[in-house]
């Protein structure tokens, strides 16, 4: 027979959110606290992410992934949270029971809280269609990142990245360093997805080439690849001009991360459809009470410092137990505006209001409109989509009104300067 | 020199259904794959449906042997251990004229059940369909099944029952030699047989042509095929087929017994066997799924896919003994619906071989084919005693599809063995879920290092040259490029 097991909270996904919400369920006084994580080891992405650039918002330092993990393990070491590894959550459901697996059996937890941190996943070859044949070489960058720095393997020699976001910069960064040769970087967009620093030590402090407004038109190779095609793009993402053959053995996609929500739908969770997340609370509490979601599953962070952040935040709330909720203002996403988190404000004192923007834009004015009427603004000299506007919940006049608030933002379009710099193709490229 | 009773050249369905048939008699039987595995070419990548009587082409040798084939279905299943879907099909009409087809679908299939409905009886049963649908034809028999899934139970099967298979065994010459046949493969092993048969797929016509004989060369029409994530399970419940032209059935929207959707295939002749996608292609297919099902969530694409239609000018069956030796048996132009008709056409062979003197006598010990356990299948209880009598099952090596450590190691295990993550994918599931090997492809390279003995140099998603990852400073086995 399945194991039944009594708890206050259990929390999916032992990496940088969930360590965080575990920590932050303790220190609210929680006691039967559970961590679960498939992987052989606390720490989720941040195992892999062996470059600095973690903790400078929460630390003031800048640490390594491992680095910033390390400090969440050993915080949890000095608490009862129990922690189980190499185990699999199958399912969790609507009464908050939530379905394990691992080397012990099946085990079936029945806790007041569930905390959902299970992070994203990568967006794959068939989301976006690339055509051409199915060889082997082809992986998603931040697959590529583990078999690399975990485990030690190359993925191949002679590298093309899709999609310029952060894990793909990194990437070739990264790929670089061990000798492997990145023959360029191909975006589909006219402005980078990543985070600007990461162009700038990732991409051109190597001289790796960025193409923009570029894709991949073909796969080429049949055992394994053998090249691609890469060409420009017009606005509509048809084929511009010539397509030009980049051999190469190795085709990495850096072309988005979506949300891990396949547990929170089994769970009748309400989704949000422009952050692919649920909807949440400042306090990252879901629709349904008793169930919260922090970290990447919500919507996904520019920097595990927000991740943190996010996390942080549930140990509160579940520590008041399960409460009579008044309804609460509710807000939406509105011109210039791709996602926003969280999308529901209660207590409208702490926290953060996280606004992703749709396009690069500068001079541009962030306001919350009610019903047509101006709440609060503010300028954002510049913003891009791969970083995120973030406020904080207690500046803002809140109205006492509950109709929906929209998160506008508008401003000039701004191209990125490098768009035409660094059209530079490197001497392995031929037509 | 063993002298096999029969040897066959080939493992995809052709080649596996006739062993498995063979391998019901009392013969010594010998199965050479020019690839690592078997299902490694045309039968990897069709729509998997099991095609009713009303989709039989009248007066050919397909059609025949499709109607053969139905008949064996029950005993086939059975001993195989597969459970194809039942979920029947519908074809849709979206004119008068195309009405008339329907007609003759009915005619042809005579199946009880079977009836013409109005757009109204049509959307009652597929709420999701163009509500512009002028008429539709029901039919009970469809069922869909993997093609991975009966490809390998067919060689498991075999190989239960005494089938000898070898693989990275291409056959490139037959000759007679005093009382058998001499058969010579590329890489230089010689094995002695009574028959062969050539089911070598793409590469009948070519053997066929070493050997002497002459078959006309095949076309190849490539189809395209997107796969849309489990998530959409219910999304549509029936096989909905197009009207059927001179050419292909269309562009039809299916479940799959696993619960994926599959649309496609378009129709493209290509030069050769080229199953690359393209955008065009891929376009078509949308464009033709959506004139069914318009709301068709295409958000929802984990992967795209074509496949080859290997077919002879005729568009029919060629299955006839060589000029030049009369104990070599040759078979081509097996296109749809070849995976239907498998067992029709082993059946067919064997009966032919047996007029040309091969002794049919019946085992009385043929062993059933006990199907492997799936981790995902299992009740709760079930899983747990899994678990208690070997902990590999509590390890999930993928979670889209929730395979375990223990289905990946009985995979390297089996008869004929997964040896790429091809075969892997094939018979466990791995890498054909939602993330596509972005969670088990950084994860399993490790695992079969560390729990299945392979070294990284043996982990390859195909044929030779198809490396997975490298070890620093190690260089690419076979690669072409680098």
């Amino acid at each position: 027979m399945p194991k039944f097991v009594e708890a206050e909270v259990v929390v999916i996904g032992g990496g940088p959110a969930g360590m965080a919400a575990a920590l932050s369920a303790w220190e609210y006084g929680m006691r039967k606290i559970f961590l679960l994580e498939r992987n052989a080891h606390l720490g989720g992405i941040l195992n892999q992410c062996i470059h600095p650039g973690f903790g400078l918002h929460i630390f003031g330092e800048e640490l390594t992934g491992p680095e910033y993990a390390e400090r969440y393990m050993e915080a949890l070491g000095r608490t009862g949270v129990e922690v189980l590894t190499d185990t699999t959550v199958l399912e969790v459901h609507k009464d908050r029971a939530v379905v394990a697996v691992n080397r012990g059996g099946i085990w079936i937890f029945h806790p007041q809280a569930v905390v959902f941190a299970m992070g994203c996943r990568e967006r794959t070859r068939g989301m976006i269609r690339l055509p051409g044949t199915r060889p082997a070489g082809i992986f998603t960058a931040g697959c590529a990142q583990y078999l690399v720095n975990v485990e030690g393997y190359l993925p191949g020699k002679r590298v093309v990245i899709l999609g310029s976001g952060d894990i793909g910069l990194i990437m070739a960064r990264r790929l670089t360093l061990e000798g492997v040769k990145v023959e360029a970087v191909v975006e589909i967009r006219p402005t980078l997805s990543g985070l600007l620093r990461n162009y700038v030590q990732c991409l051109q402090d190597f001289h790796i080439p960025l193409l923009l407004s570029h894709t991949v038109f073909e796969v080429l190779g049949q055992e394994r690849v053998e090249g691609v095609l890469v060409g420009e793009v017009d606005a509509k993402g048809k084929p511009k001009g010539r397509l030009r053959h980049i051999p190469c053995d190795t085709l990495l996609l850096s072309v988005g991360l979506i949300p891990e929500v396949e547990l929170l739908k089994r769970a009748g969770i309400p989704l949000c459809s422009s952050s692919g997340g649920p909807f949440v609370d400042e306090d990252f509490a879901c629709d349904v009470p008793g169930f919260f979601a922090c970290g990447n599953v919500v919507a996904v962070f520019d920097l595990v410092d927000y991740v943190t952040r996010s996390a942080e935040r549930v140990g509160k709330r579940i520590s008041e137990g399960l409460r009579d909720e008044k309804p609460p203002l509710i807000l939406v996403p509105g011109k210039g505006v791709a996602a926003i988190v969280p999308q529901r404000i209660r207590e409208r004192r702490e926290g953060f209001l996280y606004v992703r923007p749709k396009e690069s834009l500068r001079k541009a004015k962030l306001s919350l409109v009610q019903q047509g009427r101006e709440l609060y603004h503010v300028s954002v000299p510049l913003c891009r989509p791969g970083e995120m506007i973030h406020l904080e919940i207690s500046q803002i006049p809140w109205p006492k009104e509950r109709k929906e608030v929209e998160v506008v933002l508008e401003g000039e379009k701004h191209v990125d300067l490098f768009s035409g710099a660094l059209y530079c193709m490197s001497s392995g490229m031929s037509d | 020199m063993k002298t096999y009773d029969v040897a066959i050249a080939g493992g995809g369905v052709v080649g596996c259904a006739v062993a498995w048939y063979l391998a019901h008699f009392s013969l010594d039987v010998l199965l050479l794959e020019k690839r690592e595995d078997v299902c490694c070419g045309v039968s990897k990548a069709n729509t998997g449906i099991l095609h009713s009587r009303s989709y039989v082409t009248p007066g050919t040798l397909k059609g025949e042997l499709h109607l053969r084939s139905l008949s064996w279905f029950s005993q086939a299943f059975q001993e195989l251990g597969l459970k194809p879907l039942r979920c029947g099909a519908l074809t849709l009409a979206f004119s008068k004229e195309e009405a008339q087809h329907l007609k003759v679908l009915q005619e042809q299939g005579k199946i009880e059940g079977a009836s013409i409905l109005s757009p109204k009886e049509v959307l009652a049963l597929e709420p999701r369909l163009n509500p512009k649908v002028y008429a539709g034809y029901f039919d009970p028999e469809t069922m869909v099944i993997s093609p991975f899934a009966v490809t390998i139970a067919l060689a498991e099967c075999a190989a239960l029952n005494g089938v000898t298979m070898h693989f990275e065994k291409e056959v490139v010459f037959v000759e007679a030699s005093w009382d058998h046949l001499l058969i010579h493969c590329a890489s230089g092993e010689r094995y002695a047989a009574k028959f062969f048969v050539n089911c070598a797929g793409i590469g009948a016509p070519q053997l066929a042509q070493n050997i002497g004989d002459v078959i006309p060369p095949l076309c190849f029409f490539r189809g395209q095929y997107f796969v849309l994530d489990r998530e959409c399970q219910g999304f549509v419940s029936h096989v909905l087929y197009p009207v059927p032209t001179e050419e292909s059935k269309g562009i039809l929207v299916s479940p799959t017994p696993e619960g994926n959707i599959l649309l496609g295939p378009n129709f493209e002749p290509v030069s050769y066997e080229n199953t690359a996608t393209t955008i065009q292609g891929l376009e078509e297919v949308e464009k033709g799924a959506r004139k069914l099902v318009p709301e068709i969530p295409l958000d929802k694409v984990i992967a795209t896919f074509s496949g080859v239609r290997p077919a002879l000018p005729k568009r029919d069956f060629y299955v006839a003994f060589s000029l030049r030796l009369p104990s070599v048996l040759h078979l081509a132009g097996i296109e749809s619906p070849g995976l239907t008709a498998c067992f029709g056409i082993a059946e067919y062979v064997g009966e032919l071989l047996g007029k040309r003197g091969l002794p049919l006598r019946e085992k009385k010990n043929f062993q059933s084919r006990v199907p492997p356990l799936v981790f995902r299948e299992c009740s709760l209880e079930e899983r747990e005693r899994l678990i208690a009598e070997d902990p590999d099952w509590g390890k999930i090596v993928c979670r889209c599809e929730e395979v375990t450590l223990a289905e990946v190691k009985r995979a390297l295990r089996s008869s004929p063995p997964a040896r790429t993550l091809d075969g892997l994918k094939r018979r466990t599931r791995v890498f054909a879920g939602r993330c596509q090997g972005g969670f088990c492809g950084m994860h399993l390279p490790g695992i079969l290092e560390r729990e299945c003995g392979l070294s990284s140099s043996d982990i390859r998603k195909s044929g030779p040259g198809s490396f997975y990852v490298l070890r620093k400073g190690e260089v690419a086995p076979d690669a072409k490029v680098c």
